[in-house]
């Protein structure tokens, strides 16, 4: 697959995902209507019988699903490329493994994202997933600051951390604008990937970055003293694990917290009415995200205080300029930041 | 690393005709062909308009035996994309089937 024929298929699958999630999704909301449903379930009876909803639905699984596999998709187009892209990353240091590890079967048991074999089982997943993650707010503007600025920007506002823990931080798109913007702070980044941690570290390395080590570490059992960080945070992490999971990562992340440090996540959780909601449930099924539904089901403010922090405070996240939060007419994901603070006694 | 091998499972269906679910990955994967295809001869014809060497009359002629031999190979990966999506198995590992959240 030549380098041509490859952007061309990936741009027509990105015209038709905006065209789904524009014109079509705002015809699948406006034959819904504003009133009637309570629950989720009166959603699904109103309207999943509908031929538009069995489009609109067809459309957000396979449309994904082309976007990964099939003739143009991610996985086979870095497959062809597979010997140069790895030669990159053959000189990378060894902190990306932990050879005692074991991967847990929740992260291991479904293809996440509709990634054939997920971002953690071959060596150039981390490409695949790299290269995937630019569509993920398609509403952005390519001249806008991305999702993981903005949300830097919003924790910077509050105060500059001098040890920041990064919890599953994949790549590191989520972590390279602390290490970029806070030269002076130590930044440790974990993830269970090993694909992913070596072309985050990669990076790392290109941008001549110092104040940075990708480490594989599952982020409920990390090798980290009690009080390192003043900064726990994750992005798009929270959603991926089930609820048991989150419990132990919250203990976790209290564990290592400085007392007085803060604890700050985003992630997909407030849903604004139970049309959004439906919609939600239903991309999580789609998108083989199975943790995403019981996620945004949890009780979060009261888990995070009964985990022993205080002032836990969950917001909705404007990850785009385009976006009106009070009344936004295109699909989105719910943005949401999760924050709150380990007791300084 | 851990390891997985790939198992085929049934994709998920979306309308009440599971055949529908399945024609259309064909239609989308055909129309996907289509525009690299679109991209392609439009990006040839301005390359070669540019450097005055397009000759219609050549390109309407019907194509000899060896230049078809050597585009066969292409075809079947075409056909491939065409028709993988009428097995309804899914290319990752997710949920199966057709769900309601009713």
């Amino acid at each position: 697959m030549n380098d041509r024929a490859f952007t061309a298929a990936q741009d027509f699958l990105l015209s038709a995902k905006t065209y789904w999630s524009t014109t079509m999704y705002r015809a699948l909301r406006d034959s819904h209507g504003e009133e009637g449903s309570q629950t989720v379930a009166d959603v699904a009876q109103a309207i999943e019988d509908s031929t538009l909803y069995q489009v609109y639905a067809w459309y957000e699984r396979h449309l994904q699903r082309m976007k990964y596999a099939g003739r143009y998709g991610l996985v086979p187009y870095h497959n062809e490329r597979r010997i140069d892209l790895l030669s990159e990353l053959d000189s990378e240091d060894s902190e990306c493994t932990q050879e005692s590890l074991t991967l847990p079967a929740y992260y291991t048991v479904v293809d996440i994202h509709q990634h054939p074999g997920g971002v953690w089982s071959d060596g150039i997943a981390g490409f695949v997933y790299e290269r995937g993650a630019r569509t993920t707010t398609p509403l952005a503007g390519a001249a806008e600051k991305d999702v993981h600025e903005r949300f830097t920007d919003l924790i910077l506002e509050e105060w500059k951390p001098a040890n920041i823990l990064d919890m599953g931080c994949g790549f590191g798109k989520s972590t390279q604008p602390f290490v970029r913007r806070l030269p002076d702070s130590t930044v440790e980044a974990i993830d269970l990937s090993v694909p992913c941690l070596r072309l985050a570290s990669y990076a790392a390395r290109e941008a001549q970055a110092s104040n940075v080590r990708f480490r594989q570490m599952d982020a409920c059992r990390t090798d980290y003293e009690a009080g390192s960080f003043d900064l726990v945070t994750s992005t798009m992490v929270l959603h991926e694990m089930p609820p048991k999971t989150i419990e132990d990562l919250l203990d976790e992340a209290f564990r290592v917290l400085t007392p007085g440090g803060r604890m700050i996540h985003l992630d997909f959780y407030c849903l604004p009415d139970v049309f959004r909601r439906f919609i939600h449930y239903g991309h999580a099924r789609r998108n083989n995200e199975p943790y995403m539904q019981p996620f945004a089901e949890l009780q979060l403010s009261s888990l995070v205080s009964s985990k022993g922090f205080v002032d836990a405070q969950v917001a909705p996240f404007q990850e785009s300029d385009r976006v009106d939060l009070d009344g936004n007419e295109a699909w989105r994901f719910p943005w949401t930041v999760i924050s709150a603070t380990k007791p300084k006694t | 690393m851990n390891k997985r091998t790939k198992s085929p499972r049934a994709e998920q269906q979306f309308f009440n005709d599971p055949a529908l679910d399945r024609f259309m990955g064909a239609f989308m994967a055909l129309a996907t062909e289509h525009y690299v295809l679109l991209d392609r001869v439009r990006a040839m014809e301005k390359q070669l308009t540019e450097a005055g060497r397009l000759d219609q009359e050549a390109l309407d002629r019907e194509p000899d035996e060896i230049e078809r031999a050597e585009t066969s190979a292409d075809r079947a990966a075409f056909i491939e994309a065409l028709m993988r999506p009428l097995l309804g198995e899914q290319d990752a590992l997710g949920a199966s089937g057709k769900f309601s959240l009713k």
